[in-house]
Order: structure tokens, then sequence, then C-alpha cells
């Protein structure tokens, strides 16, 4: 039953969708991020979203048409110019006593995030639907 | 399967699922760029499912783009999901109905 593999497909879904709401609360998180592992600011991050077809092994025995899923094709670095604030007194301040602080919009981070909470409810919502017409095929077996 | 009827809404409730997976499809590529929307045309995959045929899915026209080359509405991805799942309803309560109608021929059968 093809049924089956759309649950698949919305799984995917879900699970590049809470990926992406991962990645704009880490991007929250680190609004005033001066000190990184590479050194410098810390800098916004983002992801790539490319469609896939969903097979696992087990149903590709029995299925020949797979749905398009989603999985996260990258997470891409900004690669823009730090944001400078005059901070003579910071401890990371250079020479004329800038410090290079994130460039990110909170406000940004905040849109993307409900889309990501919308688009994510919507896969749930998927996943319902499907769930109670498999229900309603199974109930054609007790009559 | 019994008879007729029961094999049409067969068919139906396969080209549904098929439609749902679509839909399904959709609303996970919402956010994909260049992903475009796919559907089933539900009358004319119909009357080729009744010669055999597999539906073949196609990108509805007059959908609007975003900037991004993706043009999936999730208004009317949400609208399809609950049409279809309404739609699978109706399809596999008529089918109980049907068994319901040949087993109460055979329980009456036994009192006659």
């Amino acid at each position: 039953m093809s049924l089956f593999s759309s649950i698949q497909v919305s799984a995917s879904g879900m699970a590049a969708q809470r990926t992406r709401a991962e990645m704009l609360v880490e991007n929250m998180a680190n609004a005033d991020t001066t000190r990184t592992a590479e050194g410098g600011p810390y800098k916004r991050k983002d992801v790539v979203f490319t469609s896939e077809l969903q097979t696992s092994p087990f149903s590709a025995v029995f299925q020949h048409e797979a749905g398009q899923g989603v999985r996260i094709a990258s997470v891409v670095q900004d690669t823009g110019p730090p944001e400078l604030r005059y901070l003579p007194g910071h401890p990371d301040a250079d020479a004329n006593g800038y410090v290079a602080f994130p460039r990110l919009n909170p406000a940004e981070e905040m849109v993307d995030l409900l889309n990501a909470s919308r688009s994510y409810e919507g896969n749930v919502a998927a996943i319902t639907a499907v769930k109670d017409m498999i229900t309603n095929s199974v109930s054609i077996l007790k009559s | 399967m019994l008879d007729a009827t029961t094999s049409n809404l067969q068919r139906y409730m396969d080209l549904l699922s098929t439609r749902q997976k679509l839909v399904a499809s959709n609303i996970a590529n919402a956010d994909t760029p260049g992903y475009k929307t796919e559907d089933i045309d539900f009358q004319c995959e119909y009357a080729s499912l009744l010669n055999g045929q597999p539906p073949l899915a196609y990108e509805p026209p007059g959908l609007p783009e975003k900037p991004d080359g993706n043009n999936v509405s999730m208004d009317r991805e949400t609208r399809m999901l609950a049409e279809n799942a309404l739609r699978f309803n109706i399809a596999s309560n008529l089918v109980t109905g049907q068994i319901k109608d040949i087993r109460s021929a055979i329980d009456e059968g036994k009192n006659g």
C-alpha cells in the first residue's frame, strides 16, 4: 500500500524542518558570540533543502513508486562581513576599539522559526490524514 | 473483487492514496528551492486506470511561483489533504456497505 510511504515522506519533512528550527535557535543563542573554535565571531548558519526519493530497503521490494521526500542538502554559513561595534573596553576589541559581532537579524530568525514551525505542523497534519485513511481501510476488514 | 462497483471503488481508493502521497510530498517540500507542485489529473487517470495503466503525476499549471522557484501553495495542499481523506472515508464506507450486503444475504439464506 502506497499510503505507508506517504508517512515516510511526511516524516522526512518533519525531520528537515526540525533541523532547520535547531539551526535558527542556534543562531539566536549565538547572537552576541564573539569567540568561536575557528576564531572570530559566530557566523549565521542556514540549511538548504533538496527533494529526495524515499524508500526503505524493506518497502522497496514491494513498492515501485517512491514518494518525493525532503532532506538537508547542506548547511551554509554566512560569508558576509561581521558587524562592528565600538566597544573599547571589550576584551575582544581590536586596536581601534571595534568588536566584531555576528551579523544576524533576530526578527528574520524569528520569522524563519515561525515558518519552520508551521511547515512542521503541515507535515503532522498530513500524517494524521493518512493515518485516518489507513484506519478506514483497516475497518473494511472488520465488516 | 466482489462485483463491478466494488472494484471501481478499489481503483478509486488506489488513486486517492496515490494522490495523497503526492500531497504529502508537496507539503514536505514546501521549503525546497525549485520544487514544483505535483498532482494527478483525477478524471483522466481514473479512466486510464480502468485500462490497467499506472497513474502519472503532472505539474498543475497556474500556481504562483516564489522567488526560489518553489510553487507549493500550503492552502491548496491542506485542502487536498482534507478532501482526499474524506473521499477515501466515503469510499471505504461504501465498500464496507457492499460487504455487509453480501454478508446479510448469506445470513438470511441460512434461515430460509
